[in-house]
């Protein structure tokens, strides 16, 4: 079955790199774009030949590199960026060659332009759908708490993508659970996003180049998550000359380096954070206060090394920590470790490819310091990567195929005490597990209508011994035990996953599109409450889970207006997930062994409507996004079996956002939210236990919480700028009107009439003020 | 999380919900104790949401109580809703069947009672929470090497009955000298403990599915919707589909004034 699929893949790449063979007289141009300041390569950059014979345009991949194909002749080249003057160039093609181009950024005024579709029109015309690219200009000016720019909450402002609310981690897309995205940062896994509980993600703005979130119509390179896909990228760093920038705010600070190893050949990004709320707590003359921690630092670091024009080596990681610690009571630490080694090569003009080894890690250790309570638990989740991925250029096709292997460790808990700990120490076995995955994708531009991109992923899952597997019943016992050597497979899964979208231009500037994918998972993340926390457990597809399979239709109709300045979107969408996982009420989850005796299967559905329109010139930019949504759950134990909202469920979602140049020096944004409450279970009736209030439950998520709307605002005051320094103040106000949003309902016995209960709602912010100075020299 | 509270402060509103009423359920509750004297076991309704916190008693059941080796118990309505028999002594070992029958219907629920084990003693820690002292009452023993235990403490301070359900069990500390810690605060509508009060303790050693029952309860009193786990009724042991619970358990009650 398996080996039928892999030939068949094969069979049709090898008769598709065939194809362009036949053709006759054709030439290909083919090379990098870059800044021309800093040598960054630019991704997503046009490139247009036309000329007599023909013309062509495709746009940079994520390696800056285009490849044009055309019957000989003379052609006009064309390379255009946002932000940066257009390069022309007069081309003869009688026999391939490359182009490297460089590309002068814009004028003094330059204009605020917050479209990434750097091709004109290209989201309307691109078979793409879902797909939501975040410019990182754009950050700099959207108002986010405590002024530290950030790439999550930025997203959040989209349409299709929901916050789990203030003070939790994680987002939800189009009605998946938080684990249900693929979070990547130069390719490796990032399974933690969040700093400090959700207040800050792990991506330092400072050392990000691209962003790119897919909520649907995924490309079948990507894979192993129902949800989403956010890929992103960190920048190279300058090869052309050093620079130091950097942000001194009131909660954190960062610092970011980068300059040429070789010049133009080569160089390193250096970006560091870190927050100091608890160096404060160290000055304070109380010695209660003094011990404790509250803090957060990340490390992202690149280095790169073109040896030729065929030849790259891309070297990047990323480390990252938070701690959080009462004195004498407790200390919970954790992180990601990232390491990414890339290599680029251009095989011919027409035929990329790029091999990455990837590395990636993230643990957590909680520790109660009580001297006869002390204990320590530690648990991690370890993968190694191996990616091919080649590139193939022909005229109306890009074919896109490769294969990837992953080899993933969980070590569940790990637990040790000392002294007269009441604990005893305690290892929950490793699990062993391999992905694979070979895929092929097509974009073919079949007309200058009609696009496809269509392709298949094939993937599988492994389960691999050491250790003793027990199989559970419903009831959560155990009906078989098996024990397995090292390597030894306990169970595989093998899923065929297609991947389909459409776009059909009615004109220029208006397209209709369609997409249909399928998605399995095979990491699950298992957590106690409806929050996610840095102690959630992670475990693989076994005998016990089933894969998690997601599949999404979706529909949409894109228009630009007034020569891009407008982009409008609307998108329907309907999705079936099965094997979704939830726990039995009062399941123990840390540190137990037979964790798997404690879970329920069902199923879900979620369908909405999402509404974008986006003005993207001018001195008032932004975006308004509406979603309209359902998210529900169903599970034979849970509700009496019916369907239920899932936490997430949120009908309304809106978001909007403006950004005001005023001048020069002065720039504004705000942004405005409101949201429909979570669903949540409130107490339909109450009874007495002992003579406790307690409550008593019918409906699951029957109830919502009252709505979360807040205003932020921020103001941007740019210094004087010599040729060597720059620098800007940032003021912003969170929550700008100090609304109480809801964080949780509780209910309880009224203080002053105990005869009677009340429902409490707790909030956890006012209005947050803060500042930040940035630099750059 | 408790560092949160560092950062964070909350700020509490009441407010309105609307909820739709359900029908009243029939709620059993019902102790076998180790200790000789008058056994009871409770039968009321509950009441919806809105109302006020008067709970209507159950009459006119018949209520017994058998154990694995023959004997059986009828229980007698000696107010209403309270079923007591008496003096009865639960023995440890023994699996004891719960017969309710009302309005031709029956409910049945079995316990078996755990063997003892002795609380030590009680203490008070007091634990530095950023420049503020708060002190807490923790229960000593031993427990039991190579079984499963599983543990129910109720606690009162003054006289009153606190608010949070305590629960624990030695999955990870077997046969180990326990000091477990009974964390409260005032999310639980209850003062601090200060000097002078007495704080008594009952430790229960109960069964597996008794435990479940407290420990979901205890998890979700925590943080209501929202913030905690999703809210649910707790997994009962009687049959039948009605709310509460049976428990043979042993009791000990100690008692420590705060210094």
């Amino acid at each position: 079955m398996q080996n039928k699929y892999i030939f068949n893949l094969f069979f049709l790449i090898g008769i598709l790199l065939t194809l362009p063979a036949q053709a006759q007289k054709r030439h290909t141009i083919s090379g990098t774009v870059r800044d021309g300041a800093t040598g960054e390569t630019l991704i997503g950059a046009s490139v247009r030949i036309q000329g007599n014979a023909g013309q062509s345009v495709t746009i940079t991949n994520s390696y800056g590199f285009y490849s044009l194909t055309q019957p000989d002749g003379e052609y006009d080249l064309v390379v255009t960026y946002t932000g940066y003057q257009t390069y022309t160039k007069k081309v003869s093609l009688a026999a391939s060659s490359t182009i490297n181009i460089e590309l002068t950024a814009g004028s003094e005024l330059q204009e605020v332009v917050i479209s990434a579709s750097d091709r004109k029109n290209e989201n309307v015309r691109s078979p793409q759908m879902g797909l939501d690219k975040l410019n990182m200009k754009d950050l700099d000016n959207v108002p986010v708490i405590f002024g530290e720019k950030d790439v999550l909450k930025t997203i959040q402002l989209l349409p299709g993508v929901k916050s789990g609310g203030e003070g939790t981690t994680g987002f939800f897309v189009r009605g998946g659970a938080a684990d249900q995205n693929l979070i990547l940062l130069d390719e490796a896994t990032v399974y933690n996003s969040s700093h400090l509980l959700g207040f800050f993600s792990t991506f330092n703005a400072d050392a990000i180049k691209d962003v790119s979130l897919y909520k649907g119509g995924m490309p079948s390179q990507y894979g192993g998550r129902l949800s989403s896909v956010l890929d992103v990228k960190m920048q190279d760093g300058n090869n052309k000359e050093f620079g130091f920038e950097g942000g001194i705010g009131l909660i954190a600070s960062r610092i970011k380096a980068e300059g040429p190893l070789v010049k133009n050949r080569g160089s390193f990004m250096f970006s560091a954070r870190r927050t100091y709320i608890d160096l404060l707590l160290q000055a304070s003359p109380d010695s209660a206060v003094k011990g404790n921690k509250l803090n957060f630092y990340d490390i992202n670091a690149k280095l790169n090394y073109k040896f030729d024009d065929k030849n790259t080596i891309y070297l990047s990681g990323y480390f990252g920590r938070d701690n959080i610690g009462i004195k004498n009571l407790f200390e919970n630490n954790w992180g990601n470790t990232t390491a990414t080694i890339r290599l680029n090569h251009v095989f011919n003009s027409r035929l990329f490819s790029n091999t990455s080894f990837i590395y990636n890690k993230y643990n957590y250790a909680v520790s109660l310091l009580d001297e006869d309570n002390n204990i320590n638990v530690t648990s991690l989740i370890r993968d190694f990567n191996l990616k091919q991925d080649f590139q193939y250029f022909s005229d109306k096709h890009i074919l896109r195929f490769g294969f990837q292997g992953t080899h993933h460790r969980i070590a569940p808990s790990d637990i040790t005490t000392s002294g007269k700990s009441s604990f005893n120490p305690l290892t929950i076995e490793n699990r062993y597990g391999i992905e694979t995955a070979l895929y092929l994708s097509d974009e073919w531009k079949v007309s200058d209508q009609l696009h496809f991109l269509y392709g298949a992923r094939l993937s599988g899952f492994s389960l691999l011994g050491p250790g003793t597997f027990d199989t559970y019943n419903a009831e959560g016992e155990v009906t078989s035990s098996k024990t397995y050597n090292s390597g030894q497979f306990v169970k595989s899964y093998f899923y065929l996953e297609p991947r389909f979208s459409a776009s059909y231009s009615l004109n220029d500037e208006n397209s209709i599109k369609a997409s249909y994918n399928r998605n399995t998972q095979n990491i699950h993340i298992l957590s106690n409450a409806n929050t996610s926390s840095p102690t959630d457990q992670y475990v693989m597809s076994s005998n016990n889970i089933k894969p998690e399979i997601g599949d999404q239709v979706a529909m949409g109709y894109f228009k630009n207006a007034k020569d891009n300045t407008f982009e409008f979107s609307a998108e329907v969408y309907y999705k079936w997930l099965q094997n979704q996982i939830e726990y039995k009420n009062g399941a123990e989850l840390i540190a137990n062994a037979n964790v798997e005796s404690e879970l329920l299967y069902g199923t879900g559905r979620a369908y909405g409507l999402e509404l974008y329109a986006k003005k993207t010139k001018g001195r008032l930019t932004g975006w308004i996004s509406y979603t309209l949504s359902r998210t529900e759950r169903k599970f034979d134990e849970l509700n009496g079996g019916n369907y239920f909202a899932a936490r997430q469920d949120r009908t309304h979602d809106v978001a909007l956002v403006g950004i005001f140049n005023l001048n020069k020096r002065w720039s504004f944004s705000a942004n405005y939210i409101y949201n429909t409450g979570n669903a949540v279970t409130y107490p339909a009736g109450k009874y007495n236990l002992g003579g406790l209030t307690t409550y008593y439950y019918t409906e699951r998520n029957a109830n919502r919480m009252p709505h979360t709307t807040r205003l932020d605002i921020s103001a941007t005051l740019k210094g004087k700028e010599t040729k060597k320094f720059k620098s800007s103040w940032s003021f912003s106000l969170y929550n700008a009107l100090n609304r109480h949003n809801p964080y949780a309902i509780q209910f309880r016995d009224k203080k002053d009439d105990p005869s009677r209960t009340e429902a409490v709602q707790i909030a956890l912010f006012g209005i947050i003020p803060s500042v930040t100075w940035n630099f750059k020299f | 999380m408790a560092g949160s509270g560092l950062l964070f402060t909350s700020c509490e509103k009441v407010i309105d919900v609307d909820i739709k009423e359900p029908p009243n359920q029939l709620v059993i509750e019902g102790n076998i104790t180790d200790v000789s004297g008058t056994q009871t076991i409770k039968l009321s309704q509950s009441v919806p949401y809105t109302d006020t916190n008067i709970y209507p008693p159950v009459s006119g059941a018949v209520v017994t109580v058998s154990d694995d080796t023959g004997n059986t118990w009828t229980f007698t309505e000696t107010e209403p809703g309270q079923y007591t028999f008496g003096p009865l002594q639960g023995v440890a070992g023994r699996k004891y069947t719960m017969t309710v029958t009302l309005d031709n219907k029956t409910y049945t629920a079995t316990s078996i009672m755990p063997q003892a084990v002795p609380v030590d003693s009680l203490s008070i820690t007091k634990i530095s929470f950023g420049s503020t002292e708060i002190k807490t009452v923790a229960v000593h023993y031993t427990d039991p090497a190579g079984i499963a235990n599983q543990y129910r403490y109720v606690m009162r301070i003054n006289g009153v009955l606190t608010k949070r359900i305590y629960a624990s069990n030695d999955r990870l500390q077997d046969g180990k000298p326990i000091k477990e810690q009974l964390f409260y605060g005032r999310d639980d509508d209850n003062k601090e403990l200060e000097s002078g009060d007495v704080v008594e303790v009952e430790m229960q050693g109960i069964d597996m599915p008794v435990f479940k029952y407290w420990f979901t309860l205890s998890q979700q009193t925590q943080r209501g919707p929202g913030g905690g786990v999703t809210p649910g009724n707790p997994p009962s042991n009687i049959s039948g589909g009605v709310l509460g619970y049976f428990s043979a358990h042993t009791t000990q009650i100690e008692s420590i004034t705060v210094d």
